[in-house]
């Protein structure tokens, strides 16, 4: 498990179509121990097995620092502590309950379109893919939207830190924003508890308080999942967006078809899930000597699941490189699997639906503005500036 | 007649089988699934079947 070549480490540096890379090591070194001393798992079966065995494989602080001096909850938290979390949260990003959010969220992606719709180009990445989730999110945790420039800077403050982001000096490059985050929710949770109303916060400060013998959240708890929230909740669906996009830009035929048949929509993001994979991998620490494909892995080291290599895995996806928008089955694990399944998977296929739905209606055919080149970043897969033009909508 | 069953240790959610079947499987309060139908054929089958080969945890077995 050592040399692949072509090898990037997509931690470092983004990169537009990471598939035959997948591929490469899927073939080549399925168990790779990268330049920076990962150890890269890039076949389906391997990813499933770290991923549902969390006492071997824990996704505890050990494996990620953003800067947090306490476990994100519930992230990095594994079982069984970690079931009293879920318990709590996962109720509130129910399929039901986030198709309660719906309306909402489609009013919200006409006033974005309505700012450009007339303009005939956008930057879809700035004024779509990033205000979107960020605003959703606002409005779910029942925060002022006045305060989505600071999110913004925020979460890129720690998932891209400016500066020196190898492993070892990681903590130290993100830790003043963490702070001011720490400091923003503590007082979000005062006024949530000053005055409670429809949202998550004030669902998560209650929650358990109707139940006998049960131990409401305690503050630390509270700020813990807000400051995960804020991580995996922005990003990731801008990622989507971009990279979704992007591809239905550069393929007009997929395009049409949701156009053509609007029925398709849900089987269509599975697949582009599937596909682009936004979020291209996850960070796990071993638990003990372990081996893998043949190869041992030492206690202590970090181990990346490929989430994007499993995707597009030949075992499980019969023409792996082919999208097809009425692939049935697609199990993919554009969300992860086991116990740390993406908890806000259905926040994410909502707000990705409505989004698709709502933009194609309006604006059906669109291209990458020429000349432009597009720069994918790390850690996540968005891009750096998304210019689309298009036919101004007539009335 | 098909049995339906869900190994309520794997499923974590994902809720891929209540959305493609909604008339065999359904969501708890927490958002995991339980069966609706414990007996298919059919229609109702073929449903099931889609349920089945969605899973990302492998956490539903039909069984004749």
């Amino acid at each position: 498990m050592t040399e692949t070549e072509g090898y990037v480490d997509q931690a470092v540096m983004g990169i537009a179509e990471p598939q035959p890379m997948y591929k490469a090591l899927r073939e080549s070194t399925p168990v790779f121990r990268s330049p920076q001393d990962v150890i890269v798992l890039s076949r389906l079966a391997d990813i499933e097995m770290a991923l549902k065995h969390t006492e071997l494989f824990s996704s505890n602080m050990d494996a990620v620092d953003l800067g947090n001096i306490r476990p994100l909850i519930p992230l990095q938290v594994d079982p069984p502590e970690h079931a009293k979390y879920r318990r709590i949260l996962d109720p509130l990003f129910t399929p039901r309950e986030m198709a309660r959010r719906e309306p909402g969220v489609t009013e919200l992606v006409n006033e974005m379109i309505d700012r450009f719709a007339d303009r005939g180009e956008c930057d879809f990445h700035e004024e779509f893919a990033v205000p979107l989730p960020c605003t959703v999110f606002l409005q779910l945790l029942g925060l002022p939207l006045e305060d989505l420039d600071k999110f913004l800077e925020w979460k890129d403050g720690v998932i891209r830190p400016e500066g020196d982001f190898s492993f070892a000096r990681r903590h130290e490059t993100s830790a003043p924003v963490a702070q001011q985050i720490y400091e923003y929710f503590e007082r979000a949770i005062d006024d949530h508890i000053a005055s409670p109303r429809d949202d998550v916060l004030s669902a998560m400060i209650s929650a358990n308080f109707k139940k006998e013998g049960a131990q409401p959240l305690s503050r630390e708890e509270l700020l813990d999942i807000c400051f995960l929230f804020l991580i995996a909740g922005l990003d990731t669906v801008t990622d989507s967006l971009d990279c979704f996009f992007v591809y239905l830009a550069r393929h007009p035929d997929h395009r049409h078809q949701l156009i053509e048949q609007p029925d398709i929509l849900p089987t269509a993001i599975e697949e582009l899930l599937r596909w682009e994979t936004p979020v291209p991998g996850v960070a796990r620490v071993a638990m003990q000597d372990v081996e893998v494909g043949g190869c041992p892995i030492s206690k202590g080291e970090r181990v990346s699941p490929l989430l994007g290599a499993a995707n597009t895995d030949p075992a499980e996806f019969p023409d792996p490189d082919v999208v097809d928008f009425n692939r049935n089955p697609n199990r993919h694990r554009a969300f992860g699997g086991g116990p740390h399944r993406c908890l806000g998977s259905h926040l994410a296929r909502m707000e990705l639906r409505v989004a698709l739905r709502e933009f194609h209606r309006r604006i059906p055919d669109y291209e990458i503005k020429p000349g432009t080149q597009l720069t994918y970043t790390a850690a996540l897969r968005s891009v750096e500036s998304l210019p689309l033009i298009f036919p101004v909508p007539t009335l | 007649m098909t049995r339906v069953w869900i190994d309520a240790d794997r499923c974590t959610g994902h809720g891929r089988c209540y959305t493609l079947a909604p008339d065999v499987f359904d969501a708890d309060e927490v958002g995991h699934s339980i069966v609706l139908v414990r007996e298919v054929s059919g229609e109702l089958e073929q449903h099931a079947v889609a349920g089945e080969q969605n899973c990302p945890e492998q956490a539903i077995t039909l069984s004749q």
